[in-house]
């Protein structure tokens, strides 16, 4: 199958416009007989089913949440990007989208990323009429700041808990539609399979999360909404029941998964301090405007840090990017990390991390500037190493974040299974390898808010769709298949939890396919993932019973399918012969350990297509037409 | 008495179809009255409005107290109770009485009626009870949760109150030729017993216990909370609360002490 | 960071369905970090149930940072232990003693149910929204952004009420088991904001007349809502709630 992404030609400021009038209509009447399923309810799928209830059609909701208010875009801190330009200080959408392909080091489409920041407008309208309350000047008008290394201050925020606001916002807009009738909730629901029917996406399997059982919806077409893939690291700052099922199992009944490879690694994070490690916690990047981050010169330096003299600290940020020094860009500022790390100048207990210091900017402008700027940040990180900030060095490390890469989609957010979209982080499009900050929620609430009512409306006009039933073979043989694999689970009875799985797997990718990767490594992986999942077949022991509530019995089915998508991600990354964004092959740097893209040979999104246990690599080709490729530096 | 109104109309209309028109006219109406009645209807109801009229109520029955106290002052005059009787006389001898009587049972029984419907319906919120209480800063405090039962002592002691002494023996005393009833005399034998002193003044302080929560409570209850003036309108209502109690209790001690 | 360990004796609330009769069954934990946080000590106290054959603890959870509102838990008789203005998520074990007792209960309310073990159902405060929790305002209706400035200090309001996280610590916390704190949240919020002008009568009354269907009890005042509340929603947006309220009625 060749893949057609379906862009529109043209100037790239009308693509969409001009797609938008040659897309074909659904009218009105006809809405309400079509039955849409979305599954996830962050702010992709929670604004997509709002608007799409509110346009007429009939919207099945479905999340693994007890309510639809908890999905993980909720925890996103920083901010949203617009092209507003409210600060006047030159921003414009062409710079939006500039900087957007650019920040994703060339491996984007240039069509979609122009319709990104195009509706990037529209959606910070949206919110504030929904009542999001965005931080404001004394004027009553809204308020910016630069984020992520932005020449121009495009970022809208609420404290540190934008994310909350505006999913609380596509919530409530949903709520709306729930109270209407338009939407039916369906809480505590895990997607097991997606159900074709001569090809296309008509349904979805689900496990009552409650009481277990096994349940069929079908409906005219599917939205996939449901997130990265992050927690495949086991920890990572993803929330604990965020997962790849849905998306791998829509990728074994055809859908292309896309640039696995790709993961966004944040370099402030609280670093691990055991083993019952869980999760891991982010704290804003902002904290690098103040902060100097250092090791100890000498490796077997155990002083505590306020007792090692400025000559004997390696302000390594400083030495190695004067010009950058502690603002270089998230995967610089990490890999270095991990390098101090691997030379074993690592700090704290367990070795495996760095400090991050305020001493010097104390005593620049004061403990009550530092703290009326990052107060929260230190009371929260107080909170969970018990280490007064202002007193001490923060010890960070880096941890994985997000995922860029996704399943497959064209323009219209299809994927190369018909009526099956995909919107949000769960999708490869807008971020290339790498993702601007305040960048996903901007991406998340413009599939849902603008893009996805135009094209899933195409979709629906052009496609003649019989009429289906649960009672359908394809669903009873969907929901067998379902029944069985959960049993098989159980029966296994072997002798190791799926949490000590998990580490394992998490430990692998960490290691072999986490900063830096190398040829070695990822071969490596690839043998030592299959073996874990056929030890993973042998010897998991999964308590309870299939037809109650059963936390490992959820656990143990994503797990299984992190153990796939593993081997894919190791195999993904080893074919990309370049380093590019979120991806760092070792073997492909300059001299001074800059990442070195490969536009000859590598200037495509790989799409990779199930073939039982083996995949097979398409290829779409990138055209840059607007943005020059360039290579970026930041000595 | 809607359905009064849809039998009156379909005996009089004979002919079906105009009957269906006019009932569904008249449904329109109905439900219209309905949905009118059931905003007022709901407004009782509601928890908040339940809890609003109890609040109101409860600042009423502050009011009585305050004045029932001030009266009672008249016991300090050392006149052997002479203007504390011609007060009462002339409290009893007035015919609106019977109407401020009838307003204060109303208003009692009101937040009686109401606070024990609405603590029984709060029990019911939490079938089953925690194990462990709270103790640090999360804990609620012991006169927010014994309201209800403070509010059952008061109940008793109204009632032994009005007893003792508003249906208690009669004494006749007669000032200038004018014959009433010697009330003083009554309060002074009454109080001549330690335990009734004793049950009297803890009573009222529980008394106080109550209206300085509740003046307090009330004043949220009714939407005014605001962080500048909480504190004062606290101290306020504790005052109050004080200066009832200390005015009440004074008046057993003193003639228990001195009579 | 500390290297203390500590053994704890756990009494937690075990009960198979709604409709079974609950118990607490004794757990011990030993030597858990100070480091670990509340839920990490459960884990490994899971792990070791597991690995021994036995039924792990069941207890909802989700982004272990104090914003998704899905953690709960009773702390001896503490909706989310001891520490304010935090999360059972955040909660780390160097709150504890060695050898201490700790009971771990499910959020009590009739409107509550127990679906397993520690794990309640909180839709009811989802219905509670559906009520009338939203400005109704379809996508692509929005005026510019910037057509309506909104006073600082009110915006200012109303992020400090919008940032209830809906994990019904109010209602566990209430003797009364009173989602006011919760719902009053959401009307002050949007009350706040010219935006939410034009429904807000008919928001309070929905709203409220949905919090009372739901069985939820009454507010009085006490004041634990918002001390156990982990963004530390304040009180006044109760009063609030009743002066919209009692608007709403005249």
């Amino acid at each position: 199958m060749s893949l057609d992404s379906k862009c529109p030609t043209g100037p790239i400021e009308d693509r969409w416009e001009k797609h938008k009038f040659d897309m074909k209509l659904v009218n009105p009447a006809n809405k309400r007989k079509f039955n849409i399923i979305v599954v996830g309810t962050g702010l992709a799928g929670g604004s997509a089913a709002a608007t799409l209830a509110e346009l007429g059609y009939n919207v099945k909701s479905f999340c693994i949440q007890d309510s639809p208010r908890r999905a993980h875009s909720i925890a996103a801190q920083g901010g949203i990007n617009a092209a507003k330009n409210y600060p006047n200080d030159g921003d414009s959408v062409y710079r939006l989208f500039y900087d957007t392909v650019k920040g994703g080091d060339f491996r984007s489409r240039e069509s979609n990323v122009y319709r990104l920041a195009q509706v990037s407008n529209n959606i910070i309208d949206q919110c504030v009429a929904q009542g999001v309350p965005f931080a404001r000047e004394y004027g009553g008008l809204l308020t910016n700041r630069s984020f992520g290394g932005a020449q121009v201050s495009r970022t809208f925020y609420a404290r540190g808990q934008t994310g909350q606001q505006l999913l609380i916002g596509a919530y409530s807009a949903m709520m709306r539609q729930v109270d209407l009738g338009k939407i039916k909730l369906f809480p505590r629901r895990e997607m097991l399979d997606l159900v074709t029917v001569d090809g296309k996406a008509r349904g979805i399997t689900v496990r009552n999360l409650v009481t277990g059982e096994i349940e069929s919806h079908a409906a005219d077409a599917v939205l996939l909404c449901t997130g990265g893939y992050g927690n495949l690291y086991y920890l990572s700052t993803n929330a604990m029941n965020s997962n790849a099922t849905a998306a791998w199992r829509c990728h074994k009944k055809g859908a292309y998964f896309a640039n696995p490879c790709y993961t966004q690694i944040h370099p402030t994070c609280i670093p691990v301090s055991g083993d019952y490690q869980s999760k891991l916690t982010l704290m804003s990047e902002s904290l690098r405007n103040d902060g100097r981050v250092w090791v100890p010169k000498d490796k077997d330096d155990k002083r505590a840090p306020n007792d090692i003299p400025d000559e004997e600290r390696d302000y390594y940020l400083e030495r190695v990017y004067p010009s950058f020094g502690n603002l270089a860009p998230r995967d610089v500022s990490s890999r270095q990390a991990k390098y101090r790390v691997d030379e074993g100048k690592g700090v704290g207990a367990t070795g495996v991390a760095v400090y991050l210091d305020f001493r010097d900017a104390i005593k620049r402008v004061g403990k009550e500037a530092i703290s009326a700027k990052y107060g929260n940040l230190f009371q929260m990180y107080q909170k969970i190493t018990d280490e007064n900030p202002y007193e001490v060095p923060m010890k960070i490390y880096p941890a994985v974040h997000y995922t860029m890469g996704g399943l497959w989609v064209d323009y219209n957010l299809q994927s190369t299974v018909p009526g099956l979209h995909v919107l949000g982080e769960a999708n490869f499009s807008d971020h290339g390898a790498n993702r601007l900050g305040a960048s996903a929620l901007m991406q998340g609430l413009a599939d849902g808010y603008f893009v996805i009512p135009y094209t899933l409306g195409h979709y629906l006009g052009s496609h003649k769709l019989e009429k289906v039933s649960v009672d359908d073979e394809a669903f009873k043989t969907s929901k067998e298949d379902c029944v069985q694999k959960l049993q098989s689970l159980l029966d296994i009875n072997g002798s190791t939890t799926v949490d000590e799985f998990h580490r394992r797997l998490g430990k692998i990718m960490w290691e072999y396919c986490g900063m830096s990767r190398n040829k070695e490594g990822l071969e490596k992986a690839l043998k030592e993932i299959p073996a874990l999942r056929e030890e993973f077949y042998k010897d998991v022991k999964v308590t309870g019973q299939a037809n109650f509530k059963n936390a490992e019995l959820e656990k143990a089915g994503r797990v299984a399918d992190f153990l796939e998508l593993g081997e894919l991600f190791a195999k993904d990354a080893l074919t990309r012969e370049e380093s590019c964004g979120g991806h760092f092959r070792s073997e492909f740097q300059t001299e001074d350990g800059e990442a070195t893209r490969d536009d000859k040979d590598f200037c495509f999104a790989s799409a990779w297509e199930h073939k039982g246990g083996d995949w097979e690599l398409h290829k779409e080709e990138l055209d840059f037409e607007y943005v020059k490729l360039t290579t970026r530096s930041y000595k | 008495m809607f359905d009064e109104k849809l039998t009156i109309l379909m005996t009089n209309q004979a002919q079906s179809n105009i009957k269906l028109m006019c009932i569904g006219k008249l449904s329109c109406i109905i439900e219209y009255e309905l949905k009118e009645n059931k905003m007022n209807r709901k407004y009782l109801a509601s928890t908040i409005g339940r809890k609003q009229l109890i609040g109101v109520a409860g600042l009423g029955l502050s009011l009585f107290i305050l004045t029932h106290m001030l009266g009672n002052l008249l016991l300090f005059l050392g006149d052997g109770g002479e203007a504390y009787n011609r007060y009462a006389h002339a409290l009893t001898s007035n015919k609106l009485i019977y109407v401020a009587e009838a307003g204060l049972l109303f208003i009692f029984c009101a937040h009686i009626v109401f606070a024990t419907y609405t603590t029984f319906k709060n029990r019911q919120a939490r079938p089953v009870k925690y194990k462990k209480v709270a103790k640090g800063e999360k804990k609620t405090s012991w006169a927010h949760k014994t309201m209800m039962h403070q509010g059952i002592i008061i109940l008793i002691f109204v009632v032994f109150h009005l007893i003792t002494f508003k249906y208690g023996t009669f004494y006749s005393v007669s000032y200038n030729g004018e014959t009433m009833r010697d009330l003083y005399n009554l309060v002074v034998e009454v109080f001549q017993s330690p335990y009734y002193v004793a049950f009297y003044v803890f009573t009222v302080l529980l008394l106080g216990l109550h209206v300085g929560h509740g003046l307090a409570s009330s004043i949220k209850t009714l939407g005014f909370n605001d962080p500048k003036y909480n504190l004062k309108i606290e101290r306020l209502g504790q005052a109050y609360a004080f200066l009832v109690t200390a005015g009440f209790a004074a008046q057993p001690i003193y003639i228990y002490i001195f009579k | 960071m500390s290297d203390k360990n500590l053994d704890l004796h756990l009494k937690v609330w075990k009960q198979d369905g709604p409709k079974a009769e609950g118990h607490f069954i004794d757990y011990e934990a030993k030597s858990v970090s100070t480091d670990m946080s509340f839920l990490e000590m459960l884990d490994v106290v899971n792990e070791d149930l597991i690995s021994t054959g036995k039924e792990p603890i069941e207890f909802d959870h989700d982004c272990r940072e104090g914003i998704c509102g899905t953690c709960s838990l009773v702390i001896n008789g503490e909706p989310h232990g001891p520490q304010k203005a935090t999360t059972t998520c955040q909660l780390h074990m160097r709150t504890f003693d060695n050898g201490d007792t700790i009971y771990i209960e499910p959020f009590r309310a009739k409107a509550f149910p127990v679906i397993k073990d520690l794990v309640v159902d909180r839709s009811a405060f989802d219905r509670i929204i559906q009520s009338g929790g939203y400005i109704s305002v379809a996508t692509g209706n929005a005026p510019d952004a910037h057509a309506v400035p909104v006073e600082k200090a009110k915006s200012d309001d109303a992020f400090m009420s919008a940032a209830c996280i809906g994990c019904g610590a109010c209602v566990a916390a209430c003797k009364n088991a009173s989602a006011s704190l919760f719902t009053a949240a959401k009307i002050s919020h949007l009350a706040a904001f010219p935006q939410g002008q034009p429904e807000r009568t008919l928001r309070a009354q929905r709203m409220v007349a949905q919090m009372d269907e739901e069985q939820f009890g009454a507010c009085t005042n006490t004041g634990a809502c918002s001390a156990a509340c982990p963004k530390e929603i304040s009180l006044e947006n109760i009063a609030r709630m009743n002066r919209e309220y009692l608007k709403s009625n005249i």
